[in-house]
């Protein structure tokens, strides 16, 4: 059994048995800390990105300053984001101050993806669309944000797996989630805590790439089927 | 009936309108074609008429009431709409593009089924194949003629076309026109049609409006009397030098109170009664010969002469 030659090679460096006697109480509930934090604070993003992002494809005007701004709280450095919002009154220590950041950090690629998919959809499928007697909101409804749903799925897939890896740090805040425990681990000279932590942040990444990406896949039937046409 | 009181169009910051001061009336039941090269604001009297675009100046009267007695969008889902780029719904099946108007007008299911059955059967396209697909499957032929039917699908008494069939190749143009005719015939919608192809509107219209830049009415009547009477050097150069052969085309061999089949038939031309006279001239001028036989299905219904078709041309040009 490998594990088993693993434990006897190097035992002190990573210990397998600590894992399975620990792994439903420590490591667990950090992996689902994360996950709170990660899609509690892509979902947040994603209810102020989508009516601004429709705001934005309506007001053009809008885009520069909205893409500025959005833009600046994208370079700030994570943790000197997480440390700013620590010191203000009301936020203090913990994970609201972790979800304000990774909100601020998913604003970005979400806006620019909805007014980036809503402009994919074909003038004249919207002036078909009007011509018949669609009125605005159903105009928006029924057809730009279905064909721009692809495009949004896209970026909810970069701004969560952007947002699992900024997550960690906010171990440093006591936010919760696998960050906590590489911080521990580290603390405490206990490398299993630490690559443990990294290595599930890591398949968490990839998992959620994967599942939005085939998520992104299946929807646009559509596209799907277009291909296998003569 | 749909009629144009004075309506004019001019742009913000624009001087020069693009539509002005146009006046006519297309009566119920008959296609009438805006034509003219382009500038000449023919779209944008089209687009007038569902509110696409609101005038500047005028009104539009529809059945006699004024186009804005009820809010656009209650107006176009009245009007049906098809356009060259034909505007299909990408994420919806054939079905649910036909069906989009009917939907929104609170049609039942199963109405809106058999209504979308019967116009797959009407343009041609067998519902069993292609109720379920998504418009990328389909030819660019088909994916028009599913456009056309989407116009049709609440079966509005008036339908707006803007170069319906424009994205096609000129064989399947020449299809598409021809079913569409014959579909006309039977459901006499009153139609507003652009084009900026004078051939396709001496073909499709009952009606010709002639439009010239800086959106003037130039001439409005029949193919017929545009082609024997063009009343400006503008409207005679843009039907063409060949608008006595135009003129031709309109009119079927069949049509013509025939000479009785007389004398010695070896050899003649044998021609349709369903083929045109110009096309009938043509063969004649080919085979050389002064006379033809015409015939149907298998009987001579007479016989025609080049002095008539002479004749005929020669009031054209009158």
């Amino acid at each position: 059994m490998p594990t088993v030659a693993l434990q006897s090679l190097q035992p002190e460096f990573f210990d397998w048995e600590w894992l399975r006697e620990n792994f439903l109480e420590e490591v667990w509930p950090a992996v689902i800390g994360h996950l709170y934090l990660s899609f509690v604070s892509v979902g947040i993003a994603l209810v102020i990105s989508l009516p601004l992002g429709v705001l934005v494809s309506r007001f053009r005007r809008l885009y520069t300053p909205v893409l500025f701004v959005t833009g600046f709280l994208f370079t700030i450095p994570s943790l000197a984001l997480f440390a700013i919002l620590v010191t203000v009154p009301g936020i203090g220590i913990g994970p609201t101050a972790a979800i304000i950041g990774l909100v601020s950090y998913s604003l970005l690629v979400l806006i620019r993806n909805v007014v980036t998919g809503i402009d994919s959809v074909a003038p004249e499928t919207i002036d078909a669309a009007r011509g018949m007697g669609l009125t605005n909101s159903q105009i928006l409804l029924r057809v730009e944000l279905p064909l721009a749903l692809p495009v949004i799925v896209a970026g909810i897939r970069i701004a969560t797996v952007t947002v699992i890896g900024i997550a960690v740090i906010g171990g440093f805040i006591s936010a919760g989630g696998l960050g906590q425990l590489i911080f521990d681990g580290i603390d405490r000279n206990f490398p299993t805590l630490v690559l443990t932590g990294a290595l599930m942040a890591t398949v968490l990444a990839i998992s959620a790439d994967v599942a939005l990406l085939v998520l992104e896949r299946y929807m646009r039937p559509w596209a799907r089927r277009a291909r296998g046409a003569n | 009936m749909i009629e144009f009181r004075g309506v004019s169009k001019t742009y913000p910051g624009s001087e020069r309108p693009v539509v002005n001061e146009l006046s006519f009336e297309v009566p119920e039941g008959e296609v009438c074609v805006l034509v003219g090269p382009s500038g000449c604001g023919k779209t944008t009297s089209m687009r007038m008429v569902n509110r696409l675009i609101e005038p500047s100046e005028g009104q539009i009267l529809i059945n006699g009431e004024p186009n804005t007695s009820m809010s656009g969008t209650q107006l176009r889902r009245k009007i049906g709409y098809a356009i060259q780029q034909i505007g299909l719904f990408p994420h919806r099946t054939i079905s649910e593009n036909i069906g989009t108007v009917p939907g929104l007008v609170g049609w039942q299911k199963d109405r809106i089924k058999s209504r979308t059955e019967e116009l797959l059967d009407l343009v041609g396209l067998d519902p069993d194949n292609y109720r379920d697909r998504y418009p990328a499957e389909l030819s660019g032929g088909q994916q028009q003629r599913i456009g056309v039917a989407r116009a049709m699908a609440a079966d509005p008494p008036i339908m707006l076309m803007d170069e319906p069939f424009g994205a096609v190749d000129p064989i399947t143009r020449e299809r598409l026109q021809d079913e569409f005719l014959h579909i006309q015939d039977n459901i006499k919608k009153t139609i507003v049609f652009v084009t900026h192809d004078i051939d396709e509107a001496i073909r499709m219209g009952d009606k010709i409006a002639i439009l010239k830049e800086g959106g003037i009415l130039a001439q409005y009547n029949t193919p017929e009397n545009i082609l024997s009477a063009p009343n400006s050097d503008f409207v005679s150069s843009f039907v063409g030098s060949d608008r006595v052969l135009k003129r031709l085309s309109l009119t079927r061999v069949g049509d013509l109170d025939l000479e009785p089949p007389n004398g010695n038939a070896e050899g003649l031309p044998r021609l349709s009664n369903q083929m045109s006279l110009k096309d009938a001239l043509s063969e004649m001028i080919g085979a050389g010969a002064e006379r033809s036989v015409v015939v149907s299905g298998g009987s001579v219904l007479g016989s025609l002469t080049l002095d008539t078709i002479r004749q005929l041309s020669g009031k054209a040009t009158k």
